[in-house]
Protein backbone atom coordinates (compact mmCIF):
# COMPACT_ATOMS: atom_id res chain seq x y z
CA UNK A 1 0.00 0.00 0.00
CA UNK A 2 1.21 3.19 -0.79
CA UNK A 3 1.97 5.20 2.22
CA UNK A 4 0.33 8.50 1.21
CA UNK A 5 -2.55 10.29 2.73
CA UNK A 6 -5.35 12.96 1.91
CA UNK A 7 -4.24 16.18 4.04
CA UNK A 8 -7.10 18.70 4.40
CA UNK A 9 -6.52 22.08 6.46
CA UNK A 10 -9.75 23.69 6.43
CA UNK A 11 -8.08 27.33 7.63
CA UNK A 12 -6.44 27.49 4.22
CA UNK A 13 -9.78 26.46 2.30
CA UNK A 14 -11.96 30.02 0.73
CA UNK A 15 -14.73 27.72 -0.30
CA UNK A 16 -14.09 28.54 -4.06
CA UNK A 17 -15.30 25.20 -4.66
CA UNK A 18 -12.84 24.27 -7.27
CA UNK A 19 -12.43 20.97 -5.75
CA UNK A 20 -16.10 20.43 -5.99
CA UNK A 21 -15.62 21.06 -9.49
CA UNK A 22 -13.12 19.34 -10.09
CA UNK A 23 -14.50 16.39 -8.62
CA UNK A 24 -17.53 16.03 -10.51
CA UNK A 25 -16.34 17.00 -13.87
CA UNK A 26 -13.48 13.82 -13.19
CA UNK A 27 -16.30 11.44 -12.16
CA UNK A 28 -18.94 12.68 -14.24
CA UNK A 29 -18.15 14.49 -17.12
CA UNK A 30 -20.23 17.00 -15.43
CA UNK A 31 -19.56 20.87 -13.47
CA UNK A 32 -21.94 20.23 -11.20
CA UNK A 33 -20.66 20.69 -7.49
CA UNK A 34 -23.34 19.05 -5.42
CA UNK A 35 -22.80 15.47 -7.31
CA UNK A 36 -19.25 16.28 -6.40
CA UNK A 37 -17.81 13.60 -3.65
CA UNK A 38 -15.97 16.49 -1.52
CA UNK A 39 -17.96 19.37 0.34
CA UNK A 40 -16.41 23.19 0.39
CA UNK A 41 -19.27 25.03 2.46
CA UNK A 42 -18.97 28.64 3.13
CA UNK A 43 -18.61 28.67 7.25
CA UNK A 44 -22.18 30.37 7.39
CA UNK A 45 -21.65 32.56 9.98
CA UNK A 46 -18.94 34.35 8.24
CA UNK A 47 -15.74 33.73 10.32
CA UNK A 48 -12.80 34.66 8.09
CA UNK A 49 -10.68 31.35 6.94
CA UNK A 50 -12.95 29.22 8.87
CA UNK A 51 -14.67 26.96 6.07
CA UNK A 52 -16.37 23.26 6.11
CA UNK A 53 -13.85 21.25 3.73
CA UNK A 54 -15.18 17.46 3.98
CA UNK A 55 -14.18 14.13 2.07
CA UNK A 56 -14.08 10.97 3.18
CA UNK A 57 -11.86 9.41 5.24
CA UNK A 58 -11.27 6.07 4.06
CA UNK A 59 -12.10 4.68 7.24
CA UNK A 60 -9.91 1.62 8.61
CA UNK A 61 -13.26 0.17 10.34
CA UNK A 62 -15.85 1.70 7.55
CA UNK A 63 -19.32 1.99 8.09
CA UNK A 64 -20.18 2.02 4.52
CA UNK A 65 -18.46 -0.85 4.40
CA UNK A 66 -20.13 -2.64 7.20
CA UNK A 67 -23.70 -1.80 6.16
CA UNK A 68 -23.40 -3.03 2.54
CA UNK A 69 -25.78 -5.99 1.72
CA UNK A 70 -24.08 -6.62 -1.21
CA UNK A 71 -20.57 -6.26 -0.65
CA UNK A 72 -19.98 -3.56 -3.11
CA UNK A 73 -17.32 -1.59 -1.13
CA UNK A 74 -13.99 -2.48 -1.68
CA UNK A 75 -10.60 -1.47 -0.68
CA UNK A 76 -8.17 -0.56 -3.14
CA UNK A 77 -4.74 -1.97 -1.51
CA UNK A 78 -3.10 0.16 -3.43
CA UNK A 79 -4.20 3.73 -1.67
CA UNK A 80 -5.99 2.35 0.82
CA UNK A 81 -9.24 4.59 -0.37
CA UNK A 82 -12.57 2.57 -0.28
CA UNK A 83 -13.95 2.31 -3.52
CA UNK A 84 -17.49 1.41 -4.93
CA UNK A 85 -18.22 -0.95 -7.60
CA UNK A 86 -21.21 -0.09 -9.34
CA UNK A 87 -21.75 -3.07 -10.81
CA UNK A 88 -22.22 -5.19 -7.91
CA UNK A 89 -24.74 -1.98 -5.89
CA UNK A 90 -28.15 -2.81 -5.50
CA UNK A 91 -28.85 0.77 -4.61
CA UNK A 92 -30.67 0.08 -1.08
CA UNK A 93 -28.66 3.42 0.01
CA UNK A 94 -27.16 1.33 3.42
CA UNK A 95 -24.32 3.29 3.22
CA UNK A 96 -25.35 6.49 3.19
CA UNK A 97 -27.47 5.86 5.61
CA UNK A 98 -24.36 4.56 7.80
CA UNK A 99 -21.40 7.07 6.99
CA UNK A 100 -21.35 9.09 10.69
CA UNK A 101 -19.56 11.73 8.26
CA UNK A 102 -21.83 11.70 5.64
CA UNK A 103 -19.07 11.12 3.36
CA UNK A 104 -21.32 8.68 1.55
CA UNK A 105 -23.20 10.68 -0.88
CA UNK A 106 -26.94 10.14 -2.37
CA UNK A 107 -26.43 10.92 -5.70
CA UNK A 108 -30.47 12.44 -6.32
CA UNK A 109 -30.79 12.44 -10.46
CA UNK A 110 -28.91 9.35 -10.77
CA UNK A 111 -30.16 7.63 -7.71
CA UNK A 112 -27.05 6.14 -6.69
CA UNK A 113 -24.64 6.33 -4.08
CA UNK A 114 -21.01 7.27 -4.61
CA UNK A 115 -18.11 8.35 -2.95
CA UNK A 116 -14.61 9.70 -2.76
CA UNK A 117 -12.03 6.93 -3.98
CA UNK A 118 -9.01 8.89 -4.41
CA UNK A 119 -9.58 8.93 -8.25
CA UNK A 120 -7.50 5.73 -8.20
CA UNK A 121 -4.05 7.29 -6.39
CA UNK A 122 -4.16 10.91 -8.05
CA UNK A 123 -7.17 13.01 -6.46
CA UNK A 124 -8.05 15.89 -8.88
CA UNK A 125 -9.43 18.17 -6.35
CA UNK A 126 -6.24 18.89 -5.03
CA UNK A 127 -4.72 19.73 -8.62
CA UNK A 128 -7.22 22.02 -8.96
CA UNK A 129 -6.81 23.78 -5.29
CA UNK A 130 -5.01 27.59 -4.93
CA UNK A 131 -4.56 27.66 -1.65
CA UNK A 132 -3.50 23.91 -0.68
CA UNK A 133 -6.05 23.50 1.50
CA UNK A 134 -5.96 19.90 0.31
CA UNK A 135 -2.94 18.32 -0.59
CA UNK A 136 -2.37 14.57 -1.49
CA UNK A 137 1.39 13.57 0.12
CA UNK B 1 -5.53 -21.83 -14.64
CA UNK B 2 -7.34 -23.06 -17.27
CA UNK B 3 -7.06 -22.04 -20.96
CA UNK B 4 -9.41 -21.85 -23.72
CA UNK B 5 -10.71 -19.53 -26.73
CA UNK B 6 -13.17 -17.37 -26.82
CA UNK B 7 -14.01 -15.91 -30.39
CA UNK B 8 -10.31 -17.05 -31.18
CA UNK B 9 -8.99 -14.79 -28.27
CA UNK B 10 -6.75 -17.08 -26.44
CA UNK B 11 -8.00 -16.20 -22.86
CA UNK B 12 -7.00 -17.93 -19.53
CA UNK B 13 -10.00 -18.57 -16.61
CA UNK B 14 -10.06 -18.84 -12.73
CA UNK B 15 -11.06 -21.85 -11.85
CA UNK B 16 -14.67 -21.94 -11.48
CA UNK B 17 -15.12 -19.08 -13.37
CA UNK B 18 -17.88 -18.90 -15.92
CA UNK B 19 -18.13 -18.13 -19.45
CA UNK B 20 -19.84 -14.48 -18.78
CA UNK B 21 -17.63 -13.01 -16.27
CA UNK B 22 -14.50 -14.62 -18.45
CA UNK B 23 -15.74 -13.00 -21.40
CA UNK B 24 -16.60 -9.40 -20.06
CA UNK B 25 -12.97 -9.14 -18.28
CA UNK B 26 -11.73 -9.93 -21.53
CA UNK B 27 -14.07 -7.05 -23.28
CA UNK B 28 -16.46 -9.00 -25.57
CA UNK B 29 -19.36 -8.42 -25.23
CA UNK B 30 -22.24 -10.84 -24.77
CA UNK B 31 -26.31 -9.11 -23.79
CA UNK B 32 -27.87 -10.33 -20.71
CA UNK B 33 -30.72 -9.11 -19.00
CA UNK B 34 -31.12 -11.34 -15.58
CA UNK B 35 -26.91 -10.80 -14.75
CA UNK B 36 -26.53 -8.56 -11.72
CA UNK B 37 -23.32 -9.15 -9.99
CA UNK B 38 -24.03 -8.86 -6.59
CA UNK B 39 -26.01 -12.51 -7.04
CA UNK B 40 -25.74 -15.44 -8.26
CA UNK B 41 -26.60 -16.57 -11.78
CA UNK B 42 -29.48 -17.95 -12.68
CA UNK B 43 -29.46 -18.49 -16.27
CA UNK B 44 -33.79 -16.75 -16.34
CA UNK B 45 -33.26 -14.24 -19.34
CA UNK B 46 -31.47 -16.85 -21.93
CA UNK B 47 -29.92 -14.24 -23.97
CA UNK B 48 -26.14 -14.97 -22.71
CA UNK B 49 -26.02 -17.89 -25.09
CA UNK B 50 -22.73 -18.71 -26.50
CA UNK B 51 -21.82 -21.90 -28.40
CA UNK B 52 -19.15 -24.05 -27.23
CA UNK B 53 -16.93 -27.03 -28.59
CA UNK B 54 -14.09 -28.79 -27.89
CA UNK B 55 -11.25 -30.75 -30.64
CA UNK B 56 -12.05 -34.08 -29.09
CA UNK B 57 -15.63 -33.47 -29.49
CA UNK B 58 -15.80 -34.86 -33.35
CA UNK B 59 -17.47 -31.54 -34.44
CA UNK B 60 -20.02 -31.61 -32.37
CA UNK B 61 -21.05 -28.15 -30.66
CA UNK B 62 -23.84 -27.02 -28.26
CA UNK B 63 -25.73 -23.92 -26.87
CA UNK B 64 -24.98 -22.73 -23.02
CA UNK B 65 -25.75 -20.28 -21.32
CA UNK B 66 -22.73 -18.25 -20.57
CA UNK B 67 -23.27 -16.72 -17.25
CA UNK B 68 -23.52 -20.51 -15.48
CA UNK B 69 -21.28 -22.52 -17.97
CA UNK B 70 -17.79 -22.76 -15.88
CA UNK B 71 -14.93 -22.24 -18.22
CA UNK B 72 -13.18 -25.72 -19.35
CA UNK B 73 -9.52 -26.66 -20.23
CA UNK B 74 -9.18 -26.45 -24.39
CA UNK B 75 -13.05 -25.27 -24.69
CA UNK B 76 -13.56 -23.31 -27.86
CA UNK B 77 -16.32 -20.71 -27.36
CA UNK B 78 -17.81 -18.23 -30.04
CA UNK B 79 -20.19 -15.67 -29.25
CA UNK B 80 -21.37 -14.44 -32.68
CA UNK B 81 -22.39 -17.96 -34.79
CA UNK B 82 -25.23 -18.43 -36.46
CA UNK B 83 -27.04 -20.28 -34.02
CA UNK B 84 -26.29 -18.15 -31.16
CA UNK B 85 -27.59 -15.03 -33.21
CA UNK B 86 -30.29 -16.68 -33.94
CA UNK B 87 -30.99 -18.05 -30.12
CA UNK B 88 -30.71 -14.54 -29.21
CA UNK B 89 -33.06 -12.64 -31.94
CA UNK B 90 -35.41 -15.91 -30.79
CA UNK B 91 -35.26 -14.88 -27.62
CA UNK B 92 -35.78 -11.16 -27.67
CA UNK B 93 -38.96 -11.62 -30.03
CA UNK B 94 -40.15 -13.62 -26.91
CA UNK B 95 -39.17 -10.56 -24.64
CA UNK B 96 -40.73 -8.15 -27.10
CA UNK B 97 -43.74 -10.13 -27.02
CA UNK B 98 -44.39 -10.33 -23.52
CA UNK B 99 -43.28 -6.93 -22.26
CA UNK B 100 -43.77 -4.49 -25.08
CA UNK B 101 -43.25 -1.15 -23.19
CA UNK B 102 -40.01 -2.35 -21.65
CA UNK B 103 -37.21 -0.18 -22.52
CA UNK B 104 -34.04 -2.33 -21.65
CA UNK B 105 -35.48 -4.89 -23.86
CA UNK B 106 -36.76 -2.70 -26.51
CA UNK B 107 -33.08 -1.35 -26.78
CA UNK B 108 -31.82 -5.15 -27.18
CA UNK B 109 -34.26 -5.86 -29.53
CA UNK B 110 -33.22 -3.00 -31.74
CA UNK B 111 -29.99 -3.64 -31.71
CA UNK B 112 -30.92 -6.99 -32.86
CA UNK B 113 -32.81 -5.40 -35.82
CA UNK B 114 -36.28 -6.46 -34.06
CA UNK B 115 -38.61 -3.46 -34.25
CA UNK B 116 -42.35 -5.81 -34.11
CA UNK B 117 -41.81 -9.16 -33.02
CA UNK B 118 -43.42 -11.96 -34.81
CA UNK B 119 -44.96 -13.20 -32.36
CA UNK B 120 -48.79 -11.69 -30.89
CA UNK B 121 -47.97 -9.08 -28.93
CA UNK B 122 -49.30 -8.80 -25.13
CA UNK B 123 -50.54 -5.19 -25.44
CA UNK B 124 -51.27 -5.55 -21.48
CA UNK B 125 -48.34 -6.96 -20.61
CA UNK B 126 -46.09 -5.64 -18.13
CA UNK B 127 -42.73 -4.45 -18.00
CA UNK B 128 -41.38 -7.88 -15.79
CA UNK B 129 -39.44 -10.45 -17.89
CA UNK B 130 -39.33 -12.76 -14.50
CA UNK B 131 -35.44 -12.35 -14.61
CA UNK B 132 -35.11 -13.17 -11.34
CA UNK B 133 -33.08 -10.35 -10.18
CA UNK B 134 -35.15 -8.81 -7.51
CA UNK B 135 -36.53 -12.04 -5.93
CA UNK B 136 -32.39 -13.15 -5.69
CA UNK B 137 -31.32 -9.52 -4.30
CA UNK B 138 -34.33 -9.61 -1.75
CA UNK B 139 -33.68 -13.19 -0.37
CA UNK B 140 -30.00 -12.99 -0.52
CA UNK B 141 -29.23 -9.73 0.24
CA UNK B 142 -32.17 -7.61 2.08
CA UNK B 143 -35.01 -9.84 3.87
CA UNK B 144 -36.35 -12.21 1.44
CA UNK B 145 -40.26 -10.66 1.18
CA UNK B 146 -40.82 -11.49 -2.72
CA UNK B 147 -40.36 -14.26 -4.53
CA UNK B 148 -41.86 -15.96 -7.78
CA UNK B 149 -45.09 -17.88 -7.79
CA UNK B 150 -47.29 -19.56 -9.25
CA UNK B 151 -46.19 -21.69 -12.82
CA UNK B 152 -46.43 -20.81 -16.42
CA UNK B 153 -48.48 -17.87 -18.08
CA UNK B 154 -49.52 -17.10 -14.43
CA UNK B 155 -46.16 -16.93 -12.83
CA UNK B 156 -45.13 -13.05 -11.83
CA UNK B 157 -43.08 -11.87 -8.44
CA UNK B 158 -45.06 -11.31 -5.34
CA UNK B 159 -45.37 -11.07 -2.09
CA UNK B 160 -46.63 -14.50 0.05
CA UNK B 161 -50.69 -14.26 -0.92
CA UNK B 162 -50.08 -10.84 -2.36
CA UNK B 163 -50.43 -8.94 0.83
CA UNK B 164 -48.30 -6.45 2.01
CA UNK B 165 -45.22 -8.52 3.76
CA UNK B 166 -44.47 -8.25 7.42
CA UNK B 167 -40.57 -8.94 6.69
CA UNK B 168 -39.96 -6.07 3.61
CA UNK B 169 -38.35 -2.95 4.73
CA UNK B 170 -39.27 -0.30 1.95
CA UNK B 171 -34.97 -0.22 0.59
CA UNK B 172 -36.33 0.08 -2.89
CA UNK B 173 -33.24 -2.28 -3.67
CA UNK B 174 -36.21 -4.34 -5.70
CA UNK B 175 -37.30 -1.85 -7.78
CA UNK B 176 -33.96 0.15 -8.28
CA UNK B 177 -32.11 -3.60 -9.56
CA UNK B 178 -34.93 -4.47 -11.78
CA UNK B 179 -33.35 -3.72 -15.16
CA UNK B 180 -37.12 -3.03 -16.86
CA UNK B 181 -38.24 -0.97 -14.48
CA UNK B 182 -41.16 -3.32 -13.81
CA UNK B 183 -41.66 -2.82 -9.62
CA UNK B 184 -44.04 -0.19 -9.34
CA UNK B 185 -43.67 2.46 -5.88
CA UNK B 186 -44.67 5.74 -4.90
CA UNK B 187 -42.59 7.68 -2.72
CA UNK B 188 -43.35 11.35 -1.92
CA UNK B 189 -40.83 12.20 0.70
CA UNK B 190 -43.07 11.41 4.04
CA UNK B 191 -44.59 7.97 2.69
CA UNK B 192 -43.20 4.95 0.29
CA UNK B 193 -45.13 2.42 -0.48
CA UNK B 194 -44.16 -0.75 -1.95
CA UNK B 195 -45.57 -4.09 -2.78
CA UNK B 196 -48.49 -2.86 -1.29
CA UNK B 197 -47.60 -1.65 1.95
CA UNK B 198 -46.62 1.63 2.90
CA UNK B 199 -43.79 3.18 5.14
CA UNK B 200 -43.50 6.81 7.15
CA UNK B 201 -39.88 8.25 5.60
CA UNK B 202 -37.76 9.39 8.36
CA UNK B 203 -37.19 12.76 8.14
CA UNK B 204 -33.41 14.39 8.68
CA UNK B 205 -33.25 15.24 12.14
CA UNK B 206 -31.58 18.45 11.53
CA UNK B 207 -33.12 19.53 8.22
CA UNK B 208 -35.85 17.51 7.79
CA UNK B 209 -35.22 16.20 4.25
CA UNK B 210 -36.32 12.37 3.53
CA UNK B 211 -34.02 9.38 4.54
CA UNK B 212 -35.30 6.27 4.55
CA UNK B 213 -37.76 4.26 6.33
CA UNK B 214 -38.53 3.50 9.90
CA UNK B 215 -37.76 0.00 9.00
CA UNK B 216 -35.07 0.07 7.06
CA UNK B 217 -32.26 1.04 9.74
CA UNK B 218 -33.97 -1.31 12.58
CA UNK B 219 -33.11 -4.20 9.92
CA UNK B 220 -29.21 -2.44 9.75
CA UNK B 221 -28.85 -2.33 13.16
CA UNK B 222 -30.02 -6.26 13.38
CA UNK B 223 -27.94 -7.81 10.45
CA UNK B 224 -25.10 -5.47 10.62
CA UNK B 225 -24.64 -3.78 14.29
CA UNK B 226 -24.95 -0.40 12.26
CA UNK B 227 -25.59 2.49 14.46
CA UNK B 228 -29.07 3.48 14.04
CA UNK B 229 -29.01 7.01 15.26
CA UNK B 230 -26.58 7.50 12.15
CA UNK B 231 -29.54 6.93 9.52
CA UNK B 232 -31.41 10.21 11.04
CA UNK B 233 -29.41 12.85 9.60
CA UNK B 234 -29.11 13.21 5.84
CA UNK B 235 -25.79 12.93 4.36
CA UNK B 236 -25.56 16.85 3.83
CA UNK B 237 -26.71 17.75 7.61
CA UNK B 238 -24.04 14.98 8.24
CA UNK B 239 -21.14 16.82 6.36
CA UNK B 240 -22.11 19.96 8.24
CA UNK B 241 -21.98 18.47 11.50
CA UNK B 242 -18.50 16.70 10.60
CA UNK B 243 -17.61 20.37 9.50
CA UNK B 244 -18.42 21.56 12.85
CA UNK B 245 -16.81 19.06 14.65
CA UNK B 246 -13.61 19.45 13.13
CA UNK B 247 -13.81 23.25 13.70
CA UNK B 248 -14.25 22.34 17.09
CA UNK B 249 -11.21 20.76 17.37
CA UNK B 250 -9.18 23.39 15.62
CA UNK B 251 -10.17 26.21 17.05
S1 LIG C 1 -26.32 1.35 -1.97
FE1 LIG C 1 -24.90 -0.09 -2.99
S2 LIG C 1 -22.89 0.32 -2.02
FE2 LIG C 1 -24.47 1.26 -0.71
S3 LIG C 1 -24.93 -0.31 0.84
FE3 LIG C 1 -26.44 -0.58 -0.84
S4 LIG C 1 -25.51 -2.11 -2.20
FE4 LIG C 1 -23.86 -1.35 -0.86
S1 LIG D 1 -39.77 -7.34 -11.49
FE1 LIG D 1 -37.91 -6.75 -12.64
S2 LIG D 1 -36.23 -7.64 -11.45
FE2 LIG D 1 -38.10 -8.67 -10.77
S3 LIG D 1 -38.24 -10.51 -12.06
FE3 LIG D 1 -39.45 -8.92 -13.05
S4 LIG D 1 -38.04 -7.97 -14.52
FE4 LIG D 1 -36.78 -9.11 -13.07
S1 LIG E 1 -38.25 -2.95 -0.86
FE1 LIG E 1 -38.97 -4.76 0.25
S2 LIG E 1 -39.22 -6.35 -1.33
FE2 LIG E 1 -37.92 -4.72 -2.21
S3 LIG E 1 -35.79 -5.39 -1.78
FE3 LIG E 1 -36.40 -4.01 -0.08
S4 LIG E 1 -37.20 -5.41 1.48
FE4 LIG E 1 -37.15 -6.59 -0.45
S1 LIG F 1 -27.55 -13.68 -18.27
FE1 LIG F 1 -27.40 -15.79 -18.63
S2 LIG F 1 -29.47 -16.38 -18.81
FE2 LIG F 1 -29.66 -14.25 -18.34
Amino acid sequence: MESKLMHVFPEKCTACRNCEQACAFAHLHEGRPTRARIRADADPQQREGKNVLVVCYQCDAAACVAACPANALWRDMKTGAVYHVESRCIRCSSCVAACPFGNMRWEPLRQWPSKCDLCGGDPVCTRFCPTGAIQYK
Amino acid sequence: MIRLTIDGKRVEARNGEFLLALARREGIEIPTLCHHEAVEPAGACRLCMVEVTKAQWNGFSKLVTACLYPAEEGLVVRTDTERVMKTRREVLELLLARSPRAEAVRRLARQHGITVPKYNVDEEGDNCILCDICTRVCSTLVTGAIARVNRGVAKKVATPFDEASDVCVGCLSCARSCPTEAIAFLDDGLKRTIWGKTFDVVACSVCGAPTVTKEHPLWMAQRKGVVEEDFHVCDACKVGKTGQACRKVMW
